[in-house]
C-alpha cells in the first residue's frame, strides 16, 4: 500500500471516500435484500438498528477521534524533533566557524556534505519509508575530525568543549528523527478501524428505507468515515505523503554552507 | 448513458477502474489487497523500470577518509549527469554507497554485500592497494567488475578490474626523469619514503631499479604505518641522509603530519623538495600553504588545468558540492571511470559486467577533464597524460611539466619485472620469474 503516499492528497482523499461509498452502495444494492430477510421483516427493527448504530457510533467515533489526535500529536512531535535537529545543526555550524584553519574548512566540508545528504538524499528516502543510513558515516567522519583537533589556548579549549556538547545535542536529535521514521499506528489498530467501518455500513443496510435513501444517506456516512480514515492515514507517517514534514528547515543551512 | 456504457473501455478508464477496485479491495479486506494479489498499482508515481545498481565503496571514515570521500562525490556527480540524461536506455542508475572504513578487512565484506545482497553490477571503489587486492577475489567470485581510480604500483593484471589511475610508468618514472634532468635540478641523491603497504613498497622497488639503471643513488628508504602521526624521527633520519629529492608514497592523512613536521624542522622545498604520488588538492586542504608551498606532486590531473572540459568539470562539482571544494587526480579518474562504464553499458546494450568489459576493451576513448584517455585492450588500464605540479601559495598546483602525448600503461616495467607481460588480447597474462622485492628494500632500510 506504499503507493498511496505517492499520489496527491486530494486524490488519496477522493479515493478513500469513493471506496467507502462504493462499498456502501454495493451492499445497499446487492447485500441488503439478503440481510434483511435474515432478521425478519417485523416492525420496529429500524428502532433497534438505530439504537445499536448510535451505541456503536459512540465507541467508533471515540476510536477514530483518539486515533486522529494521536496521529496529529505524533506528527507535531516529529515536527518538533526535526526543528530541534535543524537548530542544533545550525548551532554546530556556527561553533565550527570559530575553529582555526585548516580545521575549520575540513569540518565545514564534512558538515556541508552531511547537510547536502540530508536534503537531497536522506529526505527522499524517508518519503519512501526507508531509514537513511548515509548520515552515520558522515557523523563518524565529523567526530573523527573534531577529536583530532588539539586546543592550544584556554579559549580554544572552551570552544572545543562547547562544540563537542553541541555535536552530542545534534546527534541525539538526529537519532530521534531516525526513530520517528518507522513509528506509525500498529496494523492491528487499522484492522479494528476498518472492521468498525464495515459494521457501520452493514448496520445502515439493515434500515428499512427506499434504495434511493440508502444510496444517499449511506453514501454520506461512508464518505465521512472514508475522510476520517484518510486523515489519520495521511498524518500517521510524518515523513510520507503530501502532508509530511519537509526538509525545509535544513535548506537555508545548506545554502549558507554552500557559500562558506 | 447507454451509449457511454457501451463504449469500449479506454486504457485510462481501465486504469481508473482498476484503481477503484484496488482501493475497495484494500479497504474491505482490511489489508493491502493489491499487494497480496500482486495487482499493479495504477496510481504509483515511482518508476516501474528496474534500476541498474552500482556500488560506490570508498573509505568515508578512518585515516583514508580525507582522500577517499571526494572520490565518492566525483562518482556521484557522474551518476547525477547520467540521471539528468534519463538514465541509460531508460533505466535509472542507482548508487548503493558503503564505507570501507580505511580497513582492508572491511572492503571485501562490503564488496560481497554489494554484489550478493544489493545486486550491484559494477563497483567503483578502493584507494589503497591492500583494499583492491582484498576485494579482487570477491569481484571474481561474483563475476563482477571493479573500477579502481587510484595510482598504483602495477605488478597486477586482473580480468575483473578496470584500472583508471596511473601506473608507475605513467607517474613515478616520468617524475623522476624530470628531476634527473637539468630542468628539474639534475637530482642525484634520492630518498624513498612511503606508507608501509604494498603500493609504496612496490613503487619504491620499481623506482630503485629505475634509478640504479640511471646511476642515481638512493640514500635512504623508510616506511611508516598507515595513519602514522609522529614524523619527528622520520624527518630527522631523512634530513640526516642529505637527499636532494624525496619521493613520497605516503598515503592518507599521515601526509598532513609529514608536511607539518618537515616545516617544523625547517626542511624547505627549495633545498629538499618532496615529490609525492598520493598528494592532491584534497590532502592539501588540511595544511597551511606555507607548510607545503614549493613541493611537488606527480599526477595525470590537477584542478588548475586550463581547458574548457576541466573548467566545466570543476564548475559542476563545486555547484553540487560547495564552491570551495577542490578536485584532484583520483577524483578525476573516479569521475572518468563512471563515464567509461556508462559508455560501456550503452555500447554493450546491457549492464552485464562481462559485456561491459568487452565493450570497453575494444579501445573505448573518452574526453575527460584531464584530457583524452583510452582503455588499453591489452591491460584494461588507461592511456594517460603525465603532469608534474608544484604547490603554490593557494594550495593549487602550477603544472611545470606535461608529457607531450598520453603514455601507454605498463603494469610490468621490463627492468623491474623481466618476463612478465599483461595482454588480455592474447588470452592471459604471461608470468615471468619470481621477483623478490623485499631484498632490494631491506638493503637500505633504516
Amino acid at each position: 500500500m506504499d503507493w498511496i503516499f505517492d499520489i496527491p492528497t486530494w486524490e488519496f482523499a477522493a479515493l478513500t471516500s469513493s471506496a467507502f461509498i462504493l462499498f456502501s452502495w454495493f451492499g445497499a444494492i446487492f447485500l441488503r435484500p439478503i440481510l434483511r430477510p435474515l432478521l425478519g421483516g417485523r416492525a420496529g427493527l429500524n428502532d433497534i438498528v438505530g439504537y445499536i448504530l448510535s451505541l456503536f457510533g459512540v465507541f467508533y467515533g471515540l476510536l477514530l477521534g483518539l486515533l486522529a489526535v494521536a496521529a496529529y500529536q505524533g506528527y507535531g512531535t516529529t515536527q518538533g524533533i526535526v526543528a530541534k535537529e535543524a537548530s542544533a545543526l545550525a548551532a554546530l555550524k556556527e561553533d565550527i566557524a570559530a575553529y582555526p584553519e585548516p580545521e575549520r574548512q575540513n569540518l565545514i566540508w564534512i558538515l556541508r556534505d552531511h547537510t547536502r545528504y540530508l536534503v537531497k538524499e536522506a529526505w527522499p528516502q524517508q518519503r519512501r519509508g526507508l531509514i537513511p543510513r548515509g548520515g552515520d558515516v558522515r557523523m563518524t567522519a565529523f567526530q573523527e575530525n573534531l577529536l583530532r583537533f588539539q586546543p592550544s589556548t584556554t579559549g580554544e579549549e572552551l570552544m572545543h568543549a562547547e562544540t563537542l556538547r553541541q555535536f552530542n545535542v545534534y546527534y541525539e536529535a538526529r537519532r530521534m528523527r531516525l526513530q520517528a521514521i518507522g513509528t506509525s499506528i500498529p496494523s492491528t489498530m487499522w484492522y479494528v478501524v476498518l472492521f468498525g467501518a464495515v459494521i457501520n455500513l452493514v448496520l445502515i443496510w439493515l434500515f428499512d428505507m427506499s434504495l434511493l435513501s440508502h444510496l444517499f444517506l449511506g453514501g454520506i456516512l461512508a464518505a465521512f468515515v472514508g475522510a476520517m480514515v484518510f486523515l489519520i492515514a495521511d498524518m500517521d507517517n510524518p515523513f510520507r505523503g503530501a502532508v509530511s514534514i519537509s526538509a525545509a528547515p535544513f535548506e537555508p543551512i545548506l545554502a549558507e554552507l554552500m557559500e562558506d | 448513458m447507454v451509449r457511454w456504457l457501451r463504449q469500449e473501455a479506454t486504457p485510462g478508464a481501465r486504469r481508473s477502474g482498476a484503481a477503484a477496485l484496488c482501493i475497495a479491495m484494500a479497504v474491505v479486506v482490511g489489508t493491502a489487497g493489491c499487494d497480496a494479489l500482486s495487482l499493479p498499482h495504477p496510481f504509483a508515481k515511482t518508476p516501474q523500470v528496474s534500476p541498474i545498481k552500482v556500488g560506490l565503496l570508498h573509505s568515508q571514515t578512518g585515516t583514508m577518509a580525507t582522500s577517499e570521500t571526494p572520490l565518492r562525490d566525483a562518482e556521484q556527480l557522474a551518476l547525477l549527469e547520467i540521471e539528468a540524461k534519463g538514465g541509460i536506455d531508460g533505466h535509472p542508475v542507482e548508487a548503493v554507497i558503503e564505507d570501507g572504513r580505511s580497513r582492508a578487512d572491511v572492503f571485501p565484506r562490503r564488496a560481497h554485500q554489494l554484489f550478493e545482497k544489493d545486486g550491484v553490477v559494477a563497483l567503483f571503489g578502493g584507494w589503497t592497494s591492500d583494499s583492491r587486492k582484498a576485494m579482487e577475489p570477491v569481484i571474481a567470485a561474483a563475476k563482477g567488475l571493479l573500477f579502481y581510480p587510484v595510482q598504483y604500483e602495477g605488478n597486477e593484471c586482473s580480468p575483473d578490474i578496470v584500472y583508471t589511475g596511473p601506473t608507475p610508468n605513467q607517474q613515478i618514472l616520468p617524475a623522476l626523469d624530470w628531476f634527473l634532468s637539468p630542468a628539474g635540478g639534475s637530482k642525484r641523491r634520492i630518498y624513498l619514503l612511503g606508507s608501509d603497504y604494498v603500493y609504496p613498497r612496490t613503487a619504491n622497488f620499481i623506482a630503485r631499479k629505475y634509478l640504479a639503471a640511471k646511476g642515481v643513488e638512493v640514500v635512504g628508504e623508510n616506511y611508516v604505518p598507515l595513519g602514522h602521526k609522529d614524523f619527528r624521527p622520520v624527518v630527522e633520519t631523512l634530513h640526516a641522509a642529505s637527499p636532494d629529492l624525496v619521493l613520497s608514497t605516503i598515503n592518507g592523512d599521515s601526509n598532513i603530519d609529514f608536511y607539518k613536521e618537515l616545516a617544523r624542522q625547517g626542511v624547505r622545498a627549495a633545498e629538499i623538495p618532496v615529490v609525492a604520488t598520493s598528494v592532491g588538492e584534497n590532502e592539501l586542504r588540511a595544511l597551511l600553504p606555507s607548510t607545503v608551498e614549493g613541493h611537488y606532486a606527480a599526477a595525470s590531473y590537477f584542478q588548475s588545468i586550463d581547458t574548457p572540459a576541466n573548467h566545466e568539470f570543476v564548475d559542476k562539482f563545486q555547484q553540487e558540492f560547495g564552491l570551495d571544494r577542490v578536485t584532484d587526480d583520483p577524483m578525476e579518474a573516479a569521475y572518468v571511470q563512471v563515464k567509461l562504464w556508462e559508455i560501456g553499458v550503452r555500447k554493450a546494450g546491457t549492464a552485464a559486467p562481462a559485456a561491459v568489459l568487452a565493450a570497453l576493451a575494444a579501445g573505448t576513448e573518452f574526453d575527460g577533464p584531464g584530457g583524452r584517455t583510452k582503455v588499453d585492450p591489452k591491460t584494461h588500464h588507461l592511456f594517460k597524460t603525465f603532469r608534474l605540479g608544484r604547490i603554490g601559495s593557494d594550495r593549487q598546483f602550477d603544472v611545470v611539466f606535461e608529457s607531450p602525448e598520453w603514455i601507454a600503461p605498463d603494469p610490468y616495467p621490463a627492468f623491474a619485472f623481466p618476463g612478465w607481460r599483461c595482454d588480455w588480447t592474447q588470452g592471459a597474462p604471461v608470468a615471468g620469474p619470481a621477483v623478490d622485492m623485499g631484498a632490494s628494500a631491506r638493503a637500505v632500510a633504516h
